[in-house]
């Protein structure tokens, strides 16, 4: 069993990698709005989930039948979607999250607010789906990203497993730079510590904020259209689980931070296949995989409980 | 008439009101079509009457007392299918009032209110059914009258469980609350839907079914004719749920007016100025978790018993949203709001969205045109039945935005003691 | 007389930051103290260490002789010491009467099984405490205003009923946060008789913030100054308002030494 064990390794962990990387960019959105708003947005894994659908959408009624190469077919797809996540998440902001903020609602209020959102948009998006039949929708399949690249004897890592490391791995780069290098980077880290005093230096709150949401979105969009090709299929109800995961990888992380962000979703990626794969074979299936949500979920409540501000997070102080 | 007090007036109207409705609801509208519905809607909607505050005292007691231990009872012998649905509502209500605590008073959003419910459910299910018998020695189903040992126990677990889980999270920033309970009431399905190995303890997916009912002697004993057993074990159902819809409004209306529900609404208000006036923090919150949780876990119990079948369906993350909309529509920290917010959405989910489910299935199969359109051609995955979500999204989203005190506004009374006149009677003068 | 607080030593950093370092002082038995110094002297800092709000990193508070350092603020309150906030935090959607509830909740004794049971020791615990929630709040002047919605009452109706809320606590020592800020002439005197009238009549001490000077200096007893979170001195109000180390730190070196010369040259060209 060992030897099965050792041969299985390889794969499980460049699964757990790919899974942790789309983790990674799914919690970018959660975090980025976290930390500028003190707010949980539960409609993110819903913006998530539209991403890959529209991409789902393009490839079928746009670009099937145009003999592009799948690589440039896919990067239209991710680019249309993540666009229309960005905009959606800009909509959700304006329409349901700003005027609690302008009229200074209580904590609850805005949260509560964004699970109504969430909920609505599963619904929605379902509704018309279902209008033209399936509501599960497939990734259309490409022979190419079945094509295996022969590392050793024993790993193989297929062109799908590729692009999505190198795209999320691009992603998340961008993003990273975004943050940290550029000046809506530093408006974003202001607006984070003191809106009013943001205001007064002549910063833009809403628009930041909106652009916030707007980044945010994309990156989650671009996730869905990864966590699609990776496990052939979306559906409305299929952003709700990674996005629960991806929260977990954010707080891990450390909430509010972009390193935090990435190393939570890649540690609970690979925790959680590497989990799921081997406790099975461990207790002869009497655990299966199923219980790899309760895993996340345990991960989750430990850390709050051990190491509430996250791996790498700083200590969020309330001004008394 | 002039000289009448607009009290006695407002409650000669209610009494008029309420038997006008109950006869026609008795004698003229016995179906369950849908205006016999609207009938009896407007019936429960006399309890809402009684309750409001300018009422006198005798008429709100006297027409609570007829429609509920009169009227009801005597409509649903009539016609079970109206036992049933007070019953389901009532069992969300007391789902409700404990979620109202937790939330409406304490400020703390559990999104995974159900698993305590599914503690309780699972409890006397196991216990109540052969199901016991996989994996504890012993003989199993236990007598059915057990439940009323198992009912406190399953208050007792679902509370204990509460604390539990509240210990390690409740120390933490608010908002991870609401993550960490979904977390939690995530994890409870899961266990619910796969403990049937390595030992069987939930029966998975499958559900247990069988489950004894208490006091099914009583009903078979009363059983005539005319009245068969399962009517009248409907009826008994009725009761027990109407004892302990009481018991939480009592607990509710009680705590809200001491010491610890003062200081949960200060914890909601501003955390940081309750734990400076004296206020424990982690203990009161827990006290606010435990005490919603076993509600949840006590009409758990009952639940299972009622519906005889329980299966991890029932305790999704959909149940814990439905009862968060019920006290948001309603008004999160108010009693009345939150039994109504329990009957609204209860009836829409459970009638409204069947009828039009059944409504637009028969205009498909007659391939009914409507301005050009084809009902035929309408999908067959599209079924309003299924839309809960987009209900649930739209109340909370509109309530937050529009009206976040809910329809039926918390009311903070000036306290709960007439200290000028030792009566004892709650003084309600402004 | 042994002091009811002293505080030795006391230090806290955030970050980089220095906020209060090696403050040292004590209050004695009905005494009224205040704090002053400019902005961001680390004054309310000093009061969140006090109530256990923050942690401080050194240093010591012994109140009545006990070791107060460590105990969250909930036992500090109910230990005796209550406290007002800068930025009001009333409970906003509790009743004027509720607040001042709230602020009793160590001294009431009631159960979780007498307030489900509504027994008799609940009913008379309720109504001593009800009796005692409007003495406060005809204390401050709020009596009509008991059913009255906290969110709903005027900023100086707000600030009143912050202090009754404090006194309700029933504490030994009471902790005042810019109690006259945006207030009028008229309602500072009234501020100015109430903190007496807890002294005196009701025999708490007092340790205010405030940057009102005037009332600072007909109110207090001793006056201590704080600067960059350091202590820069500690006299009688007299005293203080002569030490131009003072004037420097509200006004800075330079205006300081302008203001002494314009001093200086009115005094030669009156004489």
């Amino acid at each position: 069993m060992l030897t099965d064990m050792l041969l299985l390794l390889p794969t499980t962990l460049i699964d757990g990698l790919v899974l942790g990387l789309i983790y990674a960019s799914i919690a970018l959105g959660y975090t980025m709005v976290y930390g500028v708003l003190g707010l949980i947005n539960f409609a993110h894994s819903e913006v998530f989930m539209v991403g890959a659908i529209v991409a789902i959408e393009v490839l079928i009624y746009g670009l099937a039948g145009t003999g592009l190469h799948p690589l440039i077919q896919l990067v239209v797809a991710i680019a249309v979607g993540g666009l229309a996540a960005g905009f959606l998440a800009v909509a959700i902001e304006r329409v349901a999250y700003r005027p609690l903020r302008v009229r200074n609602a209580p904590r609850l209020v805005p949260l509560i607010t964004t699970i109504g959102v969430s909920l609505f948009l599963q619904d929605s998006v379902r509704f018309v789906e279902s209008l033209f039949g399936q509501f599960i929708r497939p990734f259309p399949s490409f022979p190419f990203f079945n094509r295996q690249i022969v590392l050793s004897e024993t790993v193989f890592i297929s062109n799908r497993t590729l692009a999505i490391i190198v795209l999320a791995v691009t992603l998340l780069a961008g993003l990273y730079y975004m943050v940290h290098r550029t000046r809506l980077g530093k408006a974003m880290r202001a607006v984070a510590l003191d809106q009013k005093t943001s205001q007064l230096m002549g910063i833009n709150v809403n628009k930041v904020i909106a652009t916030t949401f707007f980044i945010g979105g994309v990156a989650g969009g671009v996730a869905g259209v990864l966590y699609a090709l990776q496990f052939g299929r979306m559906d409305p109800f299929s952003g709700f689980i990674p996005g629960i995961k991806a929260f977990t990888a954010a707080v891990l992380g450390g909430i509010g931070s972009v390193e935090g962000a990435v190393l939570g979703g890649v540690l609970l990626g690979i925790l959680e296949v590497v989990l799921g794969t081997y406790i099975p074979m461990w207790t002869n299936n009497a655990i299966g995989t199923e219980y790899k949500d309760i895993i996340a979920f345990s991960i989750l409540i430990l850390i709050l409980i051990f190491r509430p501000n996250g791996l790498v997070g700083r200590a969020y102080a309330e001004k008394v | 008439m002039s000289g009448w007090h607009p009290s006695t007036m407002r409650s000669v109207a209610l009494l008029a009101y309420a038997g006008v409705f109950a006869c026609l609801k008795i004698w003229v509208f016995t179906g369950s079509s849908l205006i016999d519905t609207c009938i009896f809607m407007a019936v429960l909607a006399s309890i809402f009457f009684a309750t409001t505050d300018n009422v006198a005292p005798w008429a709100s007691r006297t027409v609570l007392a007829a429609i509920l231990l009169f009227v009801l009872p005597v409509v649903g012998l009539a016609n079970t299918f109206y036992l049933d649905v007070t019953t389901q509502v009532a069992i969300y209500a007391v789902l409700a009032l404990g979620l109202n605590i937790v939330v409406g008073l304490a400020g703390l959003l559990d999104l995974g209110f159900i698993a305590f419910f599914a503690l309780g459910a699972y409890l006397w299910a196991i216990l109540g059914s052969t199901q016991a018998s996989m994996f504890l020695p012993g003989s199993f189903p236990l007598p059915a009258e057990a439940f009323f040992l198992v009912l406190p126990i399953g208050v007792g677990v679902a509370a204990l469980a509460g604390i539990l889980l509240g210990l390690p999270v409740l120390r933490l920033r608010g908002d991870y609350l609401a993550i960490v309970t979904l977390g939690f009431g995530e994890m409870v399905r899961i266990l619910a839907n796969n403990l049937d190995k390595p030992v069987n303890i939930t029966n998975g997916p499958q559900g247990i079914a069988g489950i004894a009912q208490p006091l099914n002697g009583l009903a078979i004993a009363l059983a005539t004719d005319a009245v068969p057993e399962y009517k009248w074990q409907a009826l008994i159902y009725y009761f027990f749920v109407l004892c302990l819809i009481g018991c939480a409004i009592l607990v509710n209306r009680r705590l809200d007016a001491s010491r610890i529900g003062r200081a949960w609404v200060a914890i909601r208000e501003d955390e940081i100025a309750a734990q400076a006036m004296g206020i424990p923090l982690v203990a009161t919150k827990l006290i606010a978790f435990a005490t919603g949780a076993a509600m949840a876990g006590g009409v758990g119990v009952l639940f299972a018993a009622k519906q005889t079948y329980v299966s991890p369906e029932s305790f999704d993350f959909n149940q814990s949203i439905a009862v968060l909309a019920m006290i948001v529509l309603g008004g999160l920290g108010s009693i009345r709001g939150a039994v109504l917010g329990a009957a609204a959405v209860t009836l829409l989910n459970l009638q409204v969205l069947k009828v039009l489910s059944a409504w637009l299935n028969t205009m498909r199969a007659d391939g009914v045109e409507f301005l050009g359109f084809s009902f035929a051609n309408l999908p067959a995955q599209f079924e309003p039945s299924k839309y809960e979500r987009l209900i649930f999204g739209i109340i909370l989203i509109i309530m937050m935005l529009y009206r976040p005190q809910g329809l039926v506004p918390a009311k903070r009374k000036n306290i709960g003691i007439d200290v000028d006149s030792s009566t004892g009677k709650p003084g309600n003068q402004a | 007389m042994t002091p009811l607080l002293t505080i030795t030593g006391l230090s806290k950093r955030f970050g980089g930051l220095v906020a209060v370092h090696d403050v040292t002082f004590d209050v004695k038995e009905r005494e009224i103290a205040s704090v002053i110094g400019p902005n961001g002297a680390g004054k309310t800092t000093f009061f969140n260490l006090l109530t256990g709000i923050f942690r401080a990193d050194a240093g010591e508070i012994r109140f009545r002789g006990r070791n107060l350092l460590g105990l969250r603020p909930d036992q500090i309150a109910a230990a005796g010491v209550a406290r007002t906030f800068q930025n009001i935090r009333l409970f906003g959607a509790m009743t004027t009467l509720e607040n001042v509830l709230v602020g009793q909740h160590a001294n009431i004794a009631t159960s979780y099984l007498d307030a489900l049971l509504r027994n008799r020791a609940f009913l008379q615990r309720e109504r001593a405490a009800i009796e005692r929630g409007r003495f406060l709040l005809d204390y401050v002047q709020l009596g009509s205003k008991a059913a009255e919605i906290a969110h709903n009452l005027s900023y100086g109706e707000q600030r009143k009923l912050e202090i009754a809320r404090a006194l309700a606590a029933n504490p030994a020592l009471v902790l005042l946060d810019e109690p006259s800020a945006g207030m009028n002439p008229r309602e500072t005197g009234e501020m100015r008789d109430l903190i007496h009238r807890i002294r005196d009549e009701l025999g708490i001490s007092v340790v205010l913030i405030e940057h009102d000077m005037p009332l600072v200096m007909s109110v207090s007893d001793r006056v201590i100054v704080l600067d960059h979170g350091e202590k820069l001195c500690e006299g009688l109000p007299a005293e203080i308002r002569s030490n131009p180390r003072v004037v420097e730190a509200y006004l800075g070196r330079s205006v300081a030494a302008k203001l002494a010369k314009a001093h200086d040259a009115l005094v030669e060209v009156t004489q």
